[in-house]
């Protein structure tokens, strides 16, 4: 018998006493019906994994791959256990096994190269503002993240013109955090101490950044040196000095999942929202919010999926809004690809709405 | 040529046979295990049956299964073969209020059916704590109940036809559309509880019941529990029936704030929650015969401040036998010995018999549970790792059937038999298991439907 000393893991998969209850909320579950395809099966496979009693097949690799770590099921779990970490943890044993799927060796590689996921070649820092005089030292530091660098530098620039108003530099050489290298099972040592290097250099006591994934890995995955704060966190901290104006709109708002049940952060964006228009409620909001199918790797590996969990979560924003008001690049842009009959925006852009 | 291949090339679909799918179905909530050598999801009746003709002819087992929630391996495939996970039929065919009835498909889990009834102002009574997973035809199959049986009865109460594909694969209807019906045999009352081994139910119509105008929640703190089994004695013997009667001991009351730190229960060495409902008349009336009578031997009582204080108490409550786990990160709960049945005069009894056990083997065990209708929960939460400690729950859980049976109760009262409770059919039974396994054999000659359960 394997001993808990043996696998740390063992101790975690063993929580599970398989009552059933992630069978209500597991939104991948919903689509496909089987078991290996709830927070239950995911929990055995990995037990199967680390007994030696499972050698990892296609089921297993789909049934890994597919969880969105959206964490619904650990936040329902009655018995206490913690699914995405388990999963979490067997990705990387799959990995370790070779067992890797194509989209997730070629993300990997990618960012090894690179440094970011995305494959990009280009500066990193491109996206900033010719005028922008860039702060060296600072208290506060804003890690822009690869979506922001790259994918979505209109919102880099709003960020950081709004941040650097209030003090908040910029990391000198910044790279990926990691995230989507570790939720698919990949070792992102390298990526943690270069930016752990970068954040030390700076003499920052705090980093700011719009994205839920480096939030969630900043907080979960670096060293207790700093102190991490998302973009709604700081912005709610410095309403006063945004002077913004109240504006004629109704909106609703998407909790990240990696924001939201992950680290509790509910109130702040809402209340960056509710400092500028009015607020209507999605039908699943905070610690009950379903998942818009963005997150843990399954954006990429398994697009048709993806969006239909993001039509799923479309079919709750009530009638009569004028904006989805997001404050994650992923899930944003997850949104969007899933058909929003509304316009998705990001909080930064709300709230340069409201400035004048 | 294996198994799924077979079932394949007679037209079946939706059929899995990986290693690591068998893996995920090789178990319940129980500690049983048996590895299936394929699953289907069926998706209508004539599959099932064509399924069932295949294995009866060649004499492959066959194990029925909704959402796999069970405590006693009744949907594990403990001999092999093919594992029928009905969750995808799951269509709520019809709802007629006015002829007080609706029909299903067994894998519409329970608290879909009540979502859909609720706007009409019904519902169906059973309430097993697992209703946000569990499918209604794991219920039947179980004859399972819940929180309301004290004043609604089981599952079987409800019951008034069920579509059956018998072993042979021939389908059959056991019931009426009818509220009552005495032609034949009662077929209905037979399959419900039968756990899969006399037939597979592809539809069920059952009976609603009109919602109650008022429900009221009452909780009681007593010193210890056999106080509070004293105090169930008497408040059942005054001729109020609560709609609810829950009994939860300290150890429980730890889990239920560790689950929902927002629950405002005193540290008592029993809780007891009563629910009644009724007009607001009768509820207001049974609330305050139920605090007098409890009166002598409580030492708080309070009401739920309103229907949210009382729904968070109930949603805490069904989850309460998982969240035994949480009182220790390295101990997991185990089910075992957990779904005892004793008459209501016996309860003290069984409470102190229980504590006696516990205290003899050194392991904590802790009491919920329908205590209003005799039926008590244990739960043991130990390090799985140590097998030493898994063979002294097993004695323990022997030590308990054993007792139960002795104050003229029983070794399940809504979980099932399974295989993890089969060897005791016979004690508890006597000859009467006789007659079960000759029914067996005449509706079931080759054994093919769930074999190793229930001891038949």
């Amino acid at each position: 018998m394997v001993s808990s000393d043996q696998s740390p893991e063992l101790g975690s998969v063993l929580k599970c006493v398989r009552c059933g209850t992630c069978r209500s909320v597991c939104p991948v579950f919903e689509e496909f019906g089987w078991e290996s395809k709830t927070a239950r099966g995911r929990m055995l496979l990995a037990q199967g994994l680390i007994r030696g009693e499972l050698e990892p097949d296609q089921e297993m690799i789909e049934s890994l791959s597919m969880c969105t770590t959206c964490g619904i099921c650990e936040q329902k779990c009655p018995a206490g256990a913690t699914p995405p970490k388990v999963v979490q943890s067997a990705r990387q044993q799959l990995v370790q096994k070779g067992n890797a799927t194509s989209a997730q060796l070629q993300m990997y590689t990618r960012a090894a190269e690179t440094g970011n996921p995305l494959g990009e070649t280009a500066n990193r820092k491109q996206w900033i503002d010719e005028e922008s005089e860039e702060q060296k030292n600072s208290e506060y530091v804003y890690f822009v993240g690869c979506l922001g660098s790259y994918r979505y530098p209109e919102l880099a620039r709003k960020t950081f013109r709004i941040l650097e108003q209030l003090g908040v530099a910029l990391l000198e050489d910044e790279k990926c955090c990691g995230s989507p290298i570790m939720r698919t099972g990949f070792d992102a040592g390298e990526f943690v101490s270069h930016n752990l290097d970068q954040i030390r250099k700076s003499g920052a006591h705090t980093v700011i950044t719009s994205c839920a994934g480096c939030y969630n890995t900043l907080k979960k995955d670096y060293p207790d040196e700093f102190n991490v704060m998302h973009v709604s966190e700081f912005l709610a901290e410095h309403l006063d000095e945004l002077d913004l104006k109240r504006l004629d709109l109704t909106v609703t708002f998407h909790d990240s999942c990696h924001l939201g049940r992950s680290h509790g952060v509910y109130d702040a964006p809402r209340r960056v929202i509710e400092a500028i228009c009015d607020l209507k409620e999605m039908k699943s909001i905070k610690e009950n919010a379903r998942c818009c199918g963005g997150g843990g790797g399954v954006r990429t590996g398994y697009p048709e999926l993806s969006m239909k969990l993001s039509r799923k979560r479309l079919a709750e924003v009530p009638d009569n809004v004028d904006y989805i008001v997001t404050a994650c690049h992923l899930c944003r842009n997850n949104l969007i690809e899933g058909g929003s009959e509304h316009e998705v925006i990001d909080l930064v852009d709300l709230v340069c709405l409201a400035i004048d | 040529m294996d198994l799924a291949e077979q079932l394949r090339n007679i037209g079946i679909e939706n059929i899995s046979s990986s290693p690591s799918q068998m893996y995920c179905y090789c178990t319940d909530a129980s500690q049983i295990r048996g590895m299936p050598e394929c699953v289907v999801r069926p998706r209508n009746t004539e599959q099932v049956s064509d399924i069932v003709k295949f294995a009866n002819v060649n004499g492959i087992p066959l194990v029925a299964r909704g959402a796999g929630t069970g405590m006693a391996g009744g949907a594990v495939a403990v001999k092999g073969g093919i594992v029928l996970d009905m969750s995808g039929m799951d269509r709520i065919i019809s709802v007629e209020v006015e002829n007080l009835q609706v029909l299903v498909e067994p894998g519409v889990v329970h608290s879909k059916l009540n979502e859909v009834l609720k706007p009409q102002g019904f519902f169906f009574p059973p309430d097993p704590g697992s209703s946000e997973m569990c499918t209604l035809g794991g219920l039947i199959g179980n004859n399972g109940s819940g929180m309301r049986s004290v004043k609604y009865g089981t599952t079987r109460h409800y019951v008034l036809d069920l579509e059956v594909v018998m072993a042979d694969g021939s389908i059959i209807h056991t019931g009426s559309k009818t509220l009552k019906s005495i032609t034949g045999y009662d077929l209905t009352g037979l399959m419900v509880g039968s756990e899969g081994t006399l037939g597979i139910i592809t539809k069920a119509l059952l009976k609603i019941h009109p919602l109650p105008k008022a429900r009221s929640v009452m909780l009681a703190s007593f010193e210890t529990a056999e106080m509070a089994g004293e105090a169930v004695v008497r408040t059942l013997a005054s001729g109020i029936v609560p709609s609810a009667c829950e009994i939860l001991d300290s150890t429980t009351i730890q889990a239920l704030k560790s689950y929902d730190p927002q629950l405002d229960l005193s540290d008592a060495g029993a809780i007891l929650l009563f629910e009644v409902d009724g007009t607001s008349g009768a509820v207001r009336e049974g609330i305050e015969t139920i605090k007098e009578v409890c009166s002598s031997l409580s030492f708080h009582t309070k009401a739920a401040k309103d229907t949210a204080e009382a729904e968070r108490i109930w949603s805490a409550r069904r989850m309460v036998g998982a969240a035994i786990s949480r009182i220790d990160p390295k101990r997991t709960r185990v089910y075992a010995g957990e779904d005892i049945g004793v008459p209501i005069k016996e309860i003290p009894l069984m409470l102190s018999h229980i504590h006696k056990i516990s205290e003899e083997s050194g392991i904590p065990i802790m009491i919920y549970g329908h205590i209003g209708d005799g039926n008590l929960h244990t739960g043991m939460a130990i390090d799985l790792l140590d097998s030493a400690q898994m063979e002294t729950v097993n004695k323990i859980a022997d030590r308990i059937h054993r007792t139960a049976i002795m104050l003229g109760g029983t070794v399940s009262a809504e979980h099932g038999i399974g295989a993890a409770r089969a060897e005791y059919v016979r004690m508890e039974k006597g000859n009467a298991l006789d007659v079960m396994i000759a029914i067996k054999k005449a509706l079931d000659p080759k054994g093919i439907l769930n074999p190793g359960k229930m001891g038949v």
